[in-house]
């Protein structure tokens, strides 16, 4: 083939121009870090590094949620231990008032239905227990759960966290679940507190006996929804450790997708640089020389 | 007489080579002017027989000729690197409308539409956890008019590419009428012409090239040394007459009749296809997404209730379904208490509790809905890197096809400098050479002037 000087000029400078081109893209990816500068770099990288960074920010969603959930249920775990508590003392006093000596002294009776009284005024308090500026035995209403006379104002609703990827735990337990349903023969614990101590007060025995099986039933259903709680928190932590090392293998899953291995990119930009300077060297050579040289 | 017919011999040889030496000079001088084919005098030997004389029976007459001078030209050859530059021409277009494209959407970061959608949803869950507070509200509404910035700008970017190829294609068409102007001219002055005259077939088909590049033209010879230059196989030139097309509205037309050019390959064909296709079909996709996003969004949307337990409230505009259009209902827009983030109540429906955020949840698991925003907005942008990768990719062959087609056709046509030195020496050697029989001749002649006939004197 016929080879002129214009011809070689031109492919030099193309083979020249792609070797710069080449070591440009590897230097844009030293100096961002990236692997992929741009979606064309890697069209299946791109895509899965979309769904990863899409997943790694559910996850810290997630994550957001899962604390929350957490501080509704031990905010609720403590609220329950404490009910657990104080319904333990008002059955000590209970046993105390059934004495027929303490029966007796209406001195004595008065301090002890005084005594419910506190006790049921204290478990009102706890039955308003609030995470953040939200009360957790309310249900979804605003507000108080228990008005100042023991009246559940709140609803049924329960309130789901979504805590992994279509798992969902229901973080609160409304005050009548907990506490009981107002109204009909026992009612709630506030009533039969109140009964109570009307009974110590009165000194009414039959009655005393009475609420006083009420109040075991009550120990029963409050430690139930304690247990409910508990288990719910190890749910909870479970679902948080697993998050946790789900949100650890996405990060390098995402940084192997995504980042540029360092040495790789060092040895192929000094491979490139290497070749560029041989070619430029080489046309340096080759362009000058010709029949004109060596014609005198 | 022989001595003297050597005379006349040498000297058609000394003006031959003289004449070669002319078109040497001709050819270092255009050593590297574009579209200069390289251009060789040709020699022809004279020799015919005269009549017979009456001394010397039959003589001959010698000596050379320059029958012509033409120019290193391969049809075929010129032909394909014109057709392939002007492929490679269109193949690059696409590759930078392509890039372009692809830099609205700078995906995989933190700045793109991905994000903002994953954050938006984010917030619907910030809600849902916490339904009461002012601030998850107000960061609810930041964050989807952050969405709704970002997709109504994404929308625009890529309506300004097209303009952008609307502007080119009008600065386009007034060179495809300027250069096809040219074309015709030269068409008038060779074909007026006597003989034949290399450098303008030369820059004619420089002119072709460029036209070429526009619009993927293809010259046809026609009579009397004339072409005719044909886009998608109709005339633009025809011998001296020549059409005239208008890009005032983006893809090219003819003036004549307004019907569409469609031009075959070169720039002006990538240009039609970003704007006729290209951006049109991402707009669409982007669209598709916008009021996918409107659409599931409001429908769960009207049936929550806020906290004073109101109903039926849009959250995005439902009349705006493009991405250029979406907004915020004004419902919603700066009043983040109309934000619904509780269910209703089954059955019923009745209004939940005011602290209720289910409606936000389920709004939240709308992120992960199969023909959701997000899957749409992914699958979109898979699909645009595969093809900028793939307009990369034909960009690239074309660039070497169309490197090697030009490269055969300078192999044939381009001058090299060895080569002409070469020749020169020749050259220079036979004039030498002619000028020497010259003096051999002289010599001859002036020995029988001086030395016969003395006998005697």
């Amino acid at each position: 083939m016929r080879v002129t000087s214009s011809m070689m000029l031109r492919s030099t400078l193309r083979d020249l121009s792609q070797g710069l081109s080449r070591l440009q893209e590897t230097q844009t990816k030293l100096a961002t870090g990236k692997q992929i500068t741009r979606p064309s770099a890697d069209p299946g990288g791109t895509s899965s590094a979309m769904g990863m960074r899409q997943d790694l920010r559910r996850a810290e969603q997630r994550s957001r949620s899962l604390n929350d959930a957490q501080g509704w249920l031990e905010t609720a775990d403590v609220a329950l231990t404490s009910a657990l508590g104080s319904l333990g003392r008002a059955k000590e006093i209970t046993v105390r008032a059934s004495n027929t000596g303490a029966l007796g002294d209406p001195v004595a009776r008065q301090a002890l239905a005084a005594e419910v009284r506190s006790i049921r005024s204290e478990m009102l308090a706890l039955a308003n227990s609030t995470y953040g500026s939200r009360s957790i035995f309310n249900g979804t209403a605003d507000g108080a759960a228990y008005g100042a006379t023991g009246v559940y104002q709140g609803n049924d609703a329960s309130i789901v966290r979504d805590v992994a990827p279509s798992t969902s735990i229901a973080v609160n337990l409304t005050g009548p679940q907990v506490f009981g349903t107002a109204g009909g023969a026992v009612g709630d614990v506030f009533e039969t507190l109140d009964r109570l101590a009307n009974a110590i007060a009165a000194g009414d025995a039959t009655a005393i006996a009475t609420e006083h099986a009420n109040l075991d039933s009550f120990r029963t259903v409050v430690g139930a929804a304690t247990v409910e709680i508990g288990t719910r928190s190890a749910r909870l932590a479970d679902a948080k450790t697993r998050a946790e090392d789900s949100r650890l293998l996405m990060t390098t899953q995402l940084s192997e997708v995504e980042d540029v291995s360092i040495v790789d990119a060092l040895i192929t930009a000094k491979a490139q640089e290497t070749s560029y300077q041989a070619s430029l060297q080489v046309a340096a050579k080759i362009l000058p020389p010709s029949l004109l040289d060596y014609l005198r | 007489m022989a001595s003297l017919s050597s005379l006349n011999t040498s000297f058609s040889g000394l003006n031959s080579q003289k004449r070669v030496l002319d078109v040497i000079a001709h050819n270092i001088a255009n050593a590297t002017t574009e579209g200069y084919h390289r251009q060789r005098a040709e020699l022809q030997s004279l020799g015919r027989s005269s009549t017979s004389g009456v001394f010397s029976g039959v003589s001959q007459s010698y000596g050379v000729d320059v029958s012509g001078v033409t120019r290193a030209y391969d049809v075929l050859l010129a032909t394909r690197a014109v057709r392939e530059d002007a492929s490679r021409s269109a193949a690059n277009m696409m590759k930078t409308s392509m890039a372009t494209v692809e830099g609205v959407f700078p995906e995989p970061t933190d700045l793109g539409l991905a994000h903002q959608l994953d954050v938006f949803w984010g917030s619907w869950t910030d809600l849902a956890n916490d339904p009461g507070g002012l601030a998850s509200r107000t960061q609810l509404l930041e964050n989807s008019a952050g969405l709704v910035t970002n997709l109504r700008r994404s929308s625009n970017d890529l309506q300004a590419i097209s303009d952008g190829a609307t502007a080119r294609m009008n600065t386009i068409a007034a060179e495809v009428n300027d250069l096809a102007d040219q074309i015709g001219n030269l068409n008038r002055t060779i074909g007026s012409s006597f003989g034949e005259n290399l450098d303008l077939l030369d820059q004619r088909d420089v002119l072709v090239g460029r036209l070429a590049n526009l619009t993927g033209a293809v010259a046809r010879p026609s009579d009397a040394n004339g072409i005719d230059v044909y886009i998608n196989e109709r005339a633009i030139v025809s011998g001296t007459i020549v059409q005239r097309v208008d890009g005032t509205a983006g893809p090219l037309v003819w003036m004549s009749d307004n019907a569409a050019v469609n031009p075959t390959a070169g720039e002006a064909q990538a240009l039609t296809a970003v704007i006729n296709d290209v951006v049109p079909r991402y707009r669409a996709r982007l669209d598709d997404i916008a009021s996918t996003l409107v659409t599931q969004v409001n429908a769960l949307h009207t049936t929550g209730y806020d906290q004073s337990g109101t109903t039926g409230r849009n959250f995005f505009d439902p009349a705006n379904l493009t991405a250029a259009t979406i907004s915020l209902s004004i419902d919603v827009a700066g009043q983040p208490a109309n934000i619904a983030a509780g269910a209703p109540v089954l059955p019923g429906p009745v209004a939940p509790g005011p602290l209720d955020g289910e409606l936000a949840r389920r709004l939240a698991a709308l992120a992960d809905s199969a023909a959701g925003a997000d899957t749409k907005y992914q699958s979109m942008i898979t699909t645009l890197a595969v093809e900028t990768r793939s307009a990369q990719g034909r960009a690239s062959i074309q660039e070497q096809v169309a490197d090697n087609a030009i490269r055969d056709a300078d192999s044939v046509g381009s001058v090299s400098l060895d080569e002409e030195m070469a020749n020169l020496t020749a050259a220079q050697r036979a004039f030498e050479a002619n000028a020497r029989v010259i003096t051999a001749v002289d010599e001859m002649l002036g020995f029988l002037i001086e030395r016969t006939g003395v006998v005697g004197r």
